[in-house]
């Protein structure tokens, strides 16, 4: 306390030096005339007085130096005054002061954008109370933990049942796409099943009204509804008397009984607009897409708890008689949730650090070539009794001024950067709504980093330059100042560090261009340049019926054919990279399951001839035909991956599908079984870069739904055909309104979105990296030359060729870089291994940054080099011509 | 002069704090210099103050908040600095003092030959 006191009022003593100055003369004055007052009374002469008080206050200027260092912060001082300097130096150099600040102000900027991006989506805290406490299980196999499995229902009354680790467990499931139909509107919304738990395991409490009850987490009275806090007040206008009003959803009345809170957010799901209870006990043995959130009880670990909740599902796997494949896995809520982005910020956030080393690096070398020619003044002050930690803490003060100065003009940067990126990134790469990018620990961060920088650049110069001789400057000219050999050795290495640094950028570029090329020429499966798609979605109780469903878009599709400039039109539950949320499990009838739970197809179902307007090739059988109707029987097409996948190299055609299960989740039985009539070439349900779905094919006919997207393949302009299609749909059914409009070609180009991002923004850090790597070099050979001038003159007085002075010029410029080079490969090549299996497409994992690169990709790294090559001898054949160019007599006569 | 003030002792660091208040408490506002005289008195002129340190030690006790100074007049009509105890320094004074006794005691009984350490 003590101590704190005294500094504070040392520091408040830091400023109004002058007047305390003053009081200090004043009292040591009347000390003196005090002590020699005292001294003549005692019997001296005047003189001897004075000479006698002088001597025991022990000089005066001594004892006001000793109370100066008492008063005040000596060290703060200095330091502000090594700053008033800096900036003194600073000013006078403005060109040299701009291009370090302009450069620090990319890296740092590029930094601070970065860092609040992950900050605020992968490291800030859920909005839940205490939510580092919150935890999502699951369950991996035994023997590949990195690849989850389904959790069965009765798992997750089993683990909710049994364990103790948790002081609540709650589940929700992916919400699916619903017509809730409330107050004459109809719509296509993302309804949610949850168990009442989740609203106390996430501690978000009800807004209004109340949870459900435990009866209706059964399958016969869970016909009760919350609606989320945005449908509250878009739809129902915060009206209070909703609660107790039905709504209907698919067709079915649900009773609504709450609002739920606004901070209730799932933030890397589709935002549900309406929860409904989830029964576990009831529904089906196996409900895919089943989360597990707990939270964790008091003091208990997350291994303590996976551990239990491990032990509690090998008895159930053992007592269900089945494999135990699976073990429990535990891990934060958080993290789980942001894990798909993360890959992906992750390594920008590298790429983006690795621009700022560059930054530094070059700042470095300019720093230490001012250094040099700033040799006469630091010898001076030497010679004037600097020491040399005093001159290496004043270079540091310049480099930490540049830096500060750069992170304040990084931060502006940074903050345009930060609400740039959502704009850029799609919403999969930037699942957490967040508000504030910005907060107290970005400014902290752009602090650290300004430091840091100030540190790279700043510590190798500030020691070189505070190494000097000082006879020897003062004794020299200005101009005949050179730069020993080691300074130039050293400018040539950090030459090298920078064209490494910059050839693992420009790799990472080429590996991102290769991966966008790959994944534009990579074979889509289907094909129909120019068409025109569009999506309907039947609303009301007048298509309530499979067969009015099949009526309408059958009149449709014929009433759109017969369109002038039409060439032919065709229809589907959605198109190849839209993918089908219809999804389910089927088995082999009549041969043992591949696995207990099925194998999981995506399922499209199609109009007759789907597969010719769409052109997707029929690799065996027949394609749908007109003849395949409601009564007729069951028929499927598959994929060749679903063949590959359900009957290795046996022939698919005439084998008969069963279906394990409906939808439970809507109640719906399971599909009739379906025999096998043909197997199309795989298609791209999302995008290139997935590994191929098991994708089953049915007639639309034989299994019908509300919503469909119609193809329609025509010559016709745009806005011709689409105004002519309006006028048959409205007249049909005024009351059913086309949505998502898109030519095909459209949707390709949104399947290449993401990749086309990541493309951009690599180029252009590496373009950043290139262009700061070509000034480092510029700078380096044109320094060179400038300080050899004199000696070329001679040399070429002494009959040198103009080659033999170019090579001697950038020589050491060639051979550092070069050497650079191939230490940037070294790096490149040992980052590839280290991160290879999480960047690239690894088969049988649904992700991957690049589609289809190889580490070793040979086109990317020989690009990568020759750019490299190709700026170095740029950037050093520029400057160095000047060598080729001296006058030998001016050049002598330069001294 | 020289071979005199060499017989005498230079105050301890640290102790001087406690000697300045100690003054102080006894006589009320004084200066600098009439301090650093009254302790060369008090030890029967045994310490020699010297004067320039006094000045350092005042301002660091000022800055704890154990004095406080104000400009006055002395006796014989010079302006002078006059610094006095606030209720802070006060406390210090009894607290150090304790200590000091405690410690001069311990001391006491190393050095005086004790029936226990016979």
């Amino acid at each position: 306390m003590r101590r704190l006191r005294a500094w504070f009022s040392r520091l408040g003593e830091v400023f109004g030096k002058h007047r305390r100055e003053q009081e200090l003369s004043t009292e040591m004055e009347s000390h003196l005339q005090l002590h020699i007052d005292d001294n003549v009374r005692a019997g001296m002469s005047p003189a001897q007085a004075q000479r006698e008080a002088m001597m025991k206050l022990g000089g005066l200027e001594q004892t006001k130096e000793q109370y100066r260092e008492r008063r005040g912060l000596p060290l703060l001082e200095t330091w502000l005054r090594d700053f008033r300097f800096a900036s003194r130096v600073l000013r006078k150099n403005l060109g040299f002061t701009f291009v370090v600040v302009f450069t620090l102000a990319l890296g740092i900027g590029a930094n601070t954008a970065i860092f609040s991006v992950l900050e605020s989506q992968l490291w800030r805290p859920l909005p839940f109370p205490d939510s580092e406490r919150l935890v999502d299980a699951h369950v991996v196999l035994r023997k590949n933990p990195r690849e989850g499995d389904v959790i069965t229902n009765s798992m997750c009354l089993a683990w909710v049942g049994q364990s103790h680790a948790f002081s609540s467990l709650g589940a929700y499931n992916f919400p699916s796409s619903r017509n809730l139909t409330a107050g004459g509107l109809s719509e296509r919304v993302p309804v949610m099943n949850l168990t009442s738990s989740l609203f106390k395991t996430l501690d978000v409490p009800l807004e209004r009204g109340r949870i459900f009850l435990p009866e209706e987490e059964t399958a016969a009275r869970d016909h009760v509804a919350i609606l989320s806090y945005a449908l509250w007040q878009t739809r129902f206008a915060s009206d209070a008397n909703v609660i107790g009003r039905p709504v209907t959803i698919d067709g079915e009345q649900y009773f609504v009984v709450g609002i739920a809170s606004p901070r209730l957010r799932f933030e890397y799901l589709p935002e549900p607009a309406i929860y409904v209870p989830l029964a576990l006990a009831t529904s089906a043995k196996v409900t895919r897409g089943i989360y597990l959130v707990g939270r964790l009880g008091p003091g208990v670990t997350v291994e303590r708890s996976r551990a239990e909740l491990d032990g509690i599902l090998q008895r159930q796997l053992q007592a269900e008689g089945g494999k135990q494949e699976d073990i429990a896995a535990v891990s934060n809520l958080r993290v789980t949730w942001t894990k798909y982005s993360a890959r992906g910020l992750y390594f920008f956030a590298g790429a983006i650090l690795l621009v700022l080393l560059i930054a530094c690096v070059n700042n470095a070398g300019l720093l230490l070539a001012r250094g040099l020619s700033r040799q006469r003044e630091f010898a001076l002050r030497a010679a004037l009794g600097a020491g040399r930690a005093t001159l290496i803490r004043q270079s540091l003060a310049e480099s930490l001024l540049l830096s500060l100065a750069g992170g304040a003009a990084g931060t502006l940067l940074g903050v345009w950067g930060a609400a740039a990126f959502p704009a850029f990134l799609s919403g999969e790469a930037l699942p957490r709504h967040t508000e504030n990018f910005f907060d107290w620990r970005v400014l902290l961060f752009v602090l650290g980093v300004s430091i840091f920088s100030a540190l790279l650049m700043g510590i190798m110069p500030a020691l070189f330059s505070s190494r000097v001789d000082v006879t020897d400057a003062l004794r020299k000219g200005t101009s005949g100042l050179s730069a020993s050999r080691n300074q130039h050795r050293t400018r040539s290495v950090l030459v090298a560090v920078e064209v490494a640094l910059a050839l693992v950028l420009l790799f990472g570029a080429g590996l991102f261009l290769s991966s966008f090329v790959r994944e534009e020429q990579a074979p889509r499966g289907f094909d129909a340049p120019g068409a025109l798609t569009f999506q309907i979605l039947l609303r009301g109780k007048n298509y309530a019926q499979p067969e009015k469903q099949v009526r309408y878009f059958r009149i449709l599709t014929d009433q759109l054919r017969s369109l002038p400039g039409v060439q032919d039109v065709t229809m589907g539950t959605s198109v190849p990279l839209q993918g089908s949320e219809l999804t389910d499990s089927v088995n082999v009838a009549g041969q043992p399951p591949r696995d207990e739970h099925g194998t999981g197809v995506m399922v499209y179902a199609v109009g007759p001839n789907f597969f010719d307007v769409l052109h997707m090739r029929l690799l065996a059988g027949r394609a749908l035909n007109p003849r395949d109707t409601e009564t007729s029987p069951r028929v499927a097409i598959i994929n060749r991956n679903a063949a590959h996948t359900l009957f290795g190299s046996e022939n698919p055609l005439g084998k008969v599908l069963d279906y394990v299960a409906g939808d439970e989740r809507r109640d719906i039985p399971a599909e009739a079984p379906v025999q096998i009539v043909g197997v199309t070439e795989n298609t791209q349900e999302f995008g290139p870069n997935e590994v191929p779905f098991n994708v089953l094919y049915v007639p639309f006919s034989q299994q019908p739904d509300r919503g469909a997207t119609i193809v329609v393949s025509s010559s016709l302009p745009r806005g011709a055909l689409l105004g002519a299609i309006r006028d048959a749909a409205y007249s049909l059914d005024k009351d059913q309104p086309l949505y998502d409009i898109k030519t095909v070609d459209q949707l390709i180009d949104d399947s290449l979105r993401g990749s086309q991002f990541d493309l951009i923004l690599v180029s252009c850090l590496a373009v950043v990296a290139l262009a700061l790597v070509s000034v480092g070099i510029f700078g380096t050979v044109a320094y060179f030359v400038q300080q050899r001038t004199q000696e070329f003159g001679i040399r070429f007085a002494l009959g040198a060729t103009a080659a033999q002075v170019l090579r001697q010029a950038i020589a050491r410029t060639y051979v550092m870089g070069v050497a650079g080079l191939l230490c940037g490969l070294a790096i490149t090549l040992a980052l590839g291994r280290i991160l290879g299996s999480t960047l690239y497409l690894v088969p049988q994992e649904h992700d991957g940054m690049l589609y289809g690169a190889k580490i070793y990709d040979p086109l990317s790294l020989s690009i990568a080099c020759v750019v490299i090559l190709l700026i170095l001898f740029l950037a050093s054949f520029i400057p160095a011509r000047r060598a080729m160019r001296v006058d030998p007599m001016v050049a002598l006569r330069y001294e | 002069m020289g071979d005199k003030a060499s017989d005498k002792k230079d105050v301890w660091q640290g102790t001087l704090a406690l000697m300045v208040l100690k003054t102080l408490q006894a006589l009320g506002p004084l200066h600098g210099y009439g301090i650093a005289r009254r302790i060369e008195q008090t030890s029967g002129d045994l310490l020699a103050v010297n004067y320039g340190t006094l000045y350092p030690a005042l301002l660091k006790l000022e800055q704890e908040g154990y004095i406080s100074s104000e400009w006055g007049v002395s006796d014989n009509n010079r302006k002078a600095k006059y610094y006095k105890l606030t209720r802070a320094g006060r406390k210090q004074l009894n607290k150090e003092e304790r200590e000091w006794e405690q410690t001069t005691a311990i001391l006491a009984r190393f050095l005086t030959p004790g029936e226990e350490r016979s």
